[in-house]
C-alpha cells in the first residue's frame, strides 16, 4: 500500500467517539476493511488516520429478544449472521441475503454495518434490512439517534451520516420477526461477484414488500402491497421505484427485465 | 507500530508500518512466501490465510490489525515434512499446475472440511467460491478434496450443480 496513514484501535466506545470528535485531518473507520483497504490501495481514499473499531468489547455482538427484536453490533460480520441460529429461525431473509454476499473469506471480515455505510447501490444486506424495517443507531461523542433505514441512503455511496458520526448498531424490530422472505441475486458467474440485480420479497404482517438492489442509485423498497396483489400491480409498484443504468455488467433494459422476472418468481415462492 | 503475532506456532515481535498489509508482512518481513498476492482486492483468494481460526484474504487485513493474534499459513500445513491429507490428495489428483492458487485453495479447503467434514461437490464449489484457479478448471481440485474427505469414487463422473 503506497499511501501511508496512522492507525489507532481504541478499546472503549467512549474513547473512540471522543477521538472522532477531536481528531484533525481526514480519518476513516476500519471494520472489515474489505472496501476501505481496497480503496486506499487504489488511491481513491487517502486518510491520515485509520481508526479500527473492532477492539471494543461487544463490537460484534448479536442479541435477540422476543420483545425488543434483534440487535447487531457495529462490527458483526456477515458470517456471524449466517452462523446465528436465532437469525436463521426468526429473520431468515437476513440470512438469505448474507449468504449471497461475496465469498466465504470475505464474509469472515465484511460487516453488516460496513455494507450499509458503504451505501453501494448493489448492497446485498440492504434489501433484507429495508424489508425488515431496520433502524440504524448513530452516535457522536455527545448525541445518540436512530434513523430508519428507509431514510438512510441518499445517493450512490451517499448516506445521511455526518463526518463525525458513527453507526453503533442496527436494530431489527420484533414486529418483523418470523417474516417469510426470499432473495435472488443475478450475477455474471455463479461464484463471488457483484450483483447485476438483486430482488428480495418479504411477507410482513400479512402484506408483501419488494426491495431491489443494483437497479437505482440506492437500494429501494416498494410500499406495502396486499398479499394477493396481481402480478401487473406488483410489477408496476417495482417499476416506479427502480431507475437502472447501463454499465459494464449489463444494460438497463436487461436489469429492468430481470427485476420483473425475479419479482414474479419470488412472489410465487413467498406465497407457497 | 510494534506488534506481537504467532505465526504457525512461532511467536514474533516486529515493528511494522501501519499501512503494511498482513500479506506483505508475512511474505516480506517473515519470508513466508508460500502465500501469494494475486489481485490485491479480495477477488482471487491466493492470499488466503487463517487469522484467529478463520480464513481471511490477507491482502485486505493490516498487519497491525493482527496484533495479538494467531496466523496459520501454508508453511504450517505439512507436519515434520509429511504432507497433510489435503496436500497429499492435491498431489495425487494433479490439482496443482502452476501452483499460484494452491496455498489459498488448501486454506479454504481446510476451513470447508472443518465445518463440513464430508462435503458434496456443491458444498466444495460454494466453499471455494473465493478462490480462483486459472489452470486446472477446478475439476482436479474438487476431486482432491472429495478424496481427502472420503467422498471420491474413481471413474465416477462428478455432477456439477448450476443454479437458476
Amino acid at each position: 500500500m503506497i499511501h501511508q496513514f496512522s492507525y489507532m484501535a481504541p478499546t472503549e466506545l467512549d474513547d473512540l467517539l471522543a477521538l472522532l470528535d477531536t481528531t484533525k485531518g481526514g480519518f476513516k473507520l476500519l471494520a472489515g476493511g474489505t472496501d476501505l483497504l481496497v480503496n486506499i490501495r487504489n488511491g481513491l481514499l487517502k486518510p491520515d488516520l485509520v481508526i479500527d473499531v473492532k477492539r471494543i468489547a461487544g463490537a460484534g455482538a448479536i442479541t435477540y429478544d422476543v420483545e425488543k427484536g434483534l440487535q447487531l453490533g457495529w462490527a458483526t460480520t456477515i458470517n456471524d449472521i449466517i452462523s446465528s441460529t436465532e437469525i436463521a429461525k426468526h429473520y431468515p431473509l437476513l440470512q438469505a441475503c448474507a449468504c449471497d454476499l461475496a465469498s466465504y473469506q470475505v464474509r469472515n471480515r465484511a460487516t453488516v454495518v460496513g455494507n450499509i455505510v458503504n451505501a453501494s447501490p448493489c448492497s446485498d444486506m440492504a434489501p433484507a434490512l429495508l424489508c425488515l424495517d431496520a433502524s440504524i443507531l448513530v452516535a457522536t461523542a455527545t448525541t445518540r439517534k436512530t434513523i430508519p433505514i428507509q431514510k438512510f441512503f441518499t445517493g450512490v455511496k451517499q448516506t445521511v451520516l455526518q463526518p463525525r458520526e458513527m453507526v453503533v448498531g442496527i436494530t431489527i424490530p420484533s414486529h418483523t420477526k418470523d417474516s417469510k422472505g426470499v432473495y435472488r441475486k443475478l450475477k455474471r458467474i455463479q461464484g463471488h461477484d457483484l450483483g447485476i440485480v438483486g430482488v428480495a420479497v418479504a411477507m410482513v404482517e400479512g402484506r408483501l414488500r419488494i426491495a431491489v438492489s443494483s437497479a437505482a442509485p440506492t437500494p429501494v423498497i416498494t410500499d406495502d402491497l396486499p398479499l394477493d396483489v396481481s402480478a401487473p400491480d406488483a410489477l408496476y409498484a417495482v417499476e416506479r421505484i427502480i431507475n437502472p443504468i447501463s454499465d459494464i455488467r449489463c444494460t438497463k433494459e436487461y436489469r429492468r427485465f430481470m427485476v420483473s422476472e425475479f419479482t414474479k418468481r419470488l412472489i410465487q415462492e413467498v406465497r407457497a | 507500530m510494534k506488534i506481537q503475532v504467532t505465526v504457525n506456532g512461532i511467536a514474533y515481535e516486529k515493528d511494522v508500518a501501519e499501512h503494511r498489509t498482513l500479506l506483505h508482512f508475512l511474505r516480506d518481513d517473515l519470508g513466508l512466501t508460500g502465500t501469494k498476492e494475486g489481485c490485491g482486492a479480495g477477488e482471487c483468494g491466493a492470499c488466503t490465510v487463517y487469522f484467529n481460526g478463520k480464513t481471511v484474504n490477507s491482502c485486505m487485513v493490516l498487519a497491525v490489525e493482527a496484533n495479538g493474534g494467531t496466523i496459520e499459513t501454508i508453511e504450517g500445513e505439512a507436519q515434520d515434512g509429511v504432507l497433510s491429507r489435503l496436500q497429499d490428495a492435491f498431489d495425487r489428483h494433479h490439482a496443482v499446475q502452476c501452483g499460484f492458487c494452491t496455498a489459498g485453495m488448501i486454506m479454504s479447503a481446510r476451513e470447508l472440511i472443518h465445518h463440513t467434514p464430508h462435503p458434496t461437490v456443491k458444498e466444495i464449489q460454494d466453499g471455494l467460491e473465493g478462490n480462483f484457479c486459472r489452470c486446472t478448471g477446478y475439476e482436479q481440485i474438487i476431486e482432491a478434496i472429495l478424496d481427502a474427505t472420503g467422498g471420491y469414487r474413481e471413474k465416477e463422473e462428478l455432477v456439477y450443480v448450476r443454479e437458476q
